[in-house]
């Protein structure tokens, strides 16, 4: 079992996620992770999913993806050979002012921005790799996480 | 046709006559009726009623088994498209070209549970090669020509095409009989030469070539190149159920079906060859078995199939090819030219003993051991000419016919495969006697199957569609009872049918032909009767209750530990 980062090219119709779904469904496949946004062709979306899975499910699953009529491509992203990003947003409790300039240094050397700040929280925003967000995340549990929220990864090949 | 307003019924209908559609097997309903108007106005195309749609998905698969063409099939929304699913997902799994036609409530109540609203298109996603719902007439054109393409081509496979109400009645100007196809949807035709060049090489040096025919050599039409490679390679064919017609059953390469109710020495070939080279069959369990490490131990296998998904799926492969299977076979066969194949190797006579000793065991009709079901169907071998059409429903019934039953040609042994669906025979004999209308038609049935579709007597009969019916009448759901008598002690739970319908009068109730078959010797004068009579025929054949077909691979076992095999002649 491996993490696996799957980028799909397919028709912007109704019905194609839960087709592309079905297929991870049928083989009893959990999809951790799911974006979906248009893409630099009109009428044709991208999907970057990630999952769990050995090296021959990936290759069932992959073969079976390009089965569907509206896929048009489907590629296994090799970690090492893309630039992978997930964007995470998140209400970190401040009780006090030792807290709350604790949390915006922290915030600025991870590069993270602040979206908005009221009394006693902030809401940090940050885009980078999965692995450094689960770190900055790690870091923020420290303050007291109210709410996290993360798009899912999105993932592009490098030439 | 530009120019001309069109109701998205009649473009339907349009194009269904551009695709060649000679017959659609369908009922219809209140969100069909725009439909049906306009199918009345197309004088080509035949609509055969059914009784249930059900029968309408296996009528059409059953006409695209034995033509080879896409099967057409209709429903009306909510139940009538809920119907289908058990014939459609049949179908698929068995990549038979069909499509299939359904009414839904109008774009504007969808989503709203409607009277007779059923989310079709959700439902059939994962039963379908691929399936549409269609929301603009515009978009039609180029759905339906798209529907026929995907259905018969690749792999092929059912397309369902929803069609609100709405839909089919608004009119609109558009282009008919548009050429163009889907960017995602590239079937893999052509094989790669490397690796036919050295599936050749493999087969060339094989000491104990075997070719395992499934039902893709069938459906790409490949069986003379099949049977030309087999013979220039010395190498033995066994076949899966599908693939029951690829090869003369008659040839002396010929070993038969393999698996689970397969013939012994279909299965022994498995176990010998040191080449195997599988041709459009997916491995599925009820042919490997269950220990894989019996299946093919030696053999370096070789696996062409059109569909890449199938390739490795269920068995590690040594070269595979992705590729239509005439194709394929084809470029084997001029690899192959140069070479010259030994004739009388000791692999070609093991072989050709293989086969003689199980042709002997069928022709010898009364040899000692054999059940009533048994003695049937090896008569039926000598009552039927070869271009009979058999379809079968599934159970003991089905394995009888699949064990015993020497198909001479392709497209002529019509079998619920892969989903295993009681009461598909006699609605896809219905189908086969349609698309083949000289030719005599035989559902070798069960008795508990043909009661799950035998109101589609009505169909035939109103129809003319004089397709004759052979039950195997044990008065048990005889295969599950089998199981039960060998692996469950005997604890006949819920198989015994009781007091089933006096099967006579169920025939002559719908104006069918109707003969008892007390005693095998009755057989060939009842066919006769049957065949004379002109009509729908219903001939309820008397077996021993307790029949079992044997031999089998038991639950758990693999291909060399075959149960019941004391009948079979030893080589
Ligand atoms: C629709 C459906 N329901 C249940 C089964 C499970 N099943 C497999 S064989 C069989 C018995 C078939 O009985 P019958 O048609 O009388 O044939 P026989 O085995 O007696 O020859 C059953 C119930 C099935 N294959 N299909
Ligand atoms: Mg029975």
């Amino acid at each position: 079992m491996q993490t696996r980062v799957i980028s799909l090219l397919v028709e912007d119709n109704p019905g194609v996620l839960t087709r592309m779904s079905g297929m991870f469904t049928m083989r009893g496949i959990n999809i951790s992770s799911l974006t979906v946004s248009p893409c630099e062709k009109p009428g044709l979306s991208r999907m970057t999913v990630t999952i769990e899975a050995s090296e021959s499910e990936l290759e069932k699953v992959r073969k079976q993806l390009s089965n569907l009529i509206e896929v048009i491509k489907v590629v296994d992203l090799k970690e090492h050979d893309a630039i992978i990003r997930d964007l995470c947003l998140m209400k970190v409790h401040t009780k006090n002012v030792e807290a709350r300039t604790e949390v915006m240094q922290l915030a600025e050397s991870y590069g993270a921005k602040i979206a908005d700040a009221s009394f006693n929280s902030i809401i940090l925003e940050l885009t980078d790799e999965p692995e450094r967000i689960e770190r900055f995340i790690e870091l923020m549990k420290h303050f007291g996480i109210k709410q996290l929220f993360r798009t899912g990864i999105t993932a592009i090949a490098r030439d | 046709m530009a120019g001309k307003k069109l109701s998205g019924a009649e473009i339907v209908v349009e194009e269904l006559k551009k695709e060649g559609v000679e017959v659609a097997f369908g009922i219809p309903g209140g969100a069909l009726l725009d439909f049906y108007e306009a199918l009345q106005q197309a004088e080509e195309i035949r609509h055969i009623l059914m009784r249930h749609e059900q029968c309408a998905a296996h009528a059409a698969d059953g006409y695209a088994r034995v033509s080879g063409r896409t099967g057409v099939c209709i429903a009306t929304s909510g139940p009538g498209a809920t119907n289908l699913i058990t014939g459609l997902t049949n179908a698929n799994m068995d990549s038979s070209p069909v499509v299939a036609l359904t009414g839904q409530v109008p774009t504007s109540a969808i989503g709203s549970n409607a009277f007779q609203e059923a989310s079709t298109f959700t439902i059939t996603m994962p039963i379908t090669k691929h399936n549409f719902l269609v929301t603009r007439a515009e978009d039609l054109p180029r759905v339906i020509h798209n529907a026929f393409y995907i259905a018969n081509t690749g792999r092929k496979g059912v397309v369902l095409v929803d069609l609100p109400k709405d839909v089919q009645a608004s009119k609109v100007e558009v282009e008919l009989h548009p050429e163009e196809t889907f960017p995602g949807y590239k079937p893999n035709i052509n094989p790669n030469k490397v690796q036919t060049k050295k599936a050749a090489e493999v087969l060339a040096n094989a000491e104990r070539p075997l070719i395992l025919a499934g039902g893709g050599v069938i459906s790409a039409d490949a069986t003379e190149e099949l049977r030309t490679l087999a013979e220039t390679l010395g190498a033995g064919v066994v076949t899966t159920l599908m693939g029951k017609g690829a090869i003369p059953e008659s040839h002396p390469l010929c070993l038969g079906m393999a698996g689970m109710h397969g013939r012994i020495y279909a299965n022994r070939a498995l176990n010998e060859c040191d080449a195997l080279l599988a041709l459009g069959t997916r491995f599925s369990d009820r042919l490997t078995g269950w220990q894989l490490d019996q299946f093919a131990p030696d053999a370096t296998l070789i696996q062409v199939d059109v569909d890449a998904a199938e390739i490795n799926k269920n068995i590690p492969v040594d070269i595979p090819i992705v590729g239509d299977v005439k194709l394929a076979l084809s470029d084997i066969l001029k690899w192959l030219k140069k070479e010259s194949i030994r004739e009388g190797s000791v692999w070609l006579q093991r072989v050709k003993e293989m086969h003689s000793a199980c042709e002997e065991c069928i022709k010898d009709i009364r040899r000692p051991g054999s059940s009533v079901s048994d003695i049937l169907i090896k008569e039926l071998n000598n009552l039927l000419d070869d271009d009979t059409i058999i379809t079968t429903e599934v159970g003991q019934c089905q394995m009888f016919a699949a064990h015993y039953y020497m198909t001479k040609k392709p497209r002529t042994f019509i079998s619920s495969g892969g989903l295993g669906t009681m009461g598909f025979g006699f609605p896809a004999a219905i189908g086969a006697k349609v698309a083949a209308p000289d030719k005599q038609v035989v559902d070798i049935a069960g008795d508990g199957s043909f009661l799950m579709t035998c109101h589609d007597l009505a169909t035939c009969v109103e129809n003319d569609i004089p397709v004759v019916v052979c039950i195997f009448d044990n008065r048990y759901l005889g295969m599950v009872r089998q199981w039960q008598e060998l692996f469950f002690d005997k604890r006949y739970l819920h198989t015994n049918l009781g007091i089933t319908p006096d099967f006579i009068k169920l025939g002559e109730a719908f104006g069918c032909y109707a003969e008892r078959v007390e005693k095998p010797e009755d057989l060939k004068s009842a066919l006769k009767n049957a065949f004379e009579s002109g009509k729908p025929a219903v001939l309820d054949m008397i077996v021993g209750k307790e029949d079992k077909v044997l031999p089998m691979i038991p639950p758990g076992g693999g291909i060399t530990g075959m149960i019941g095999t004391e009948r079979c002649r030893r080589v």
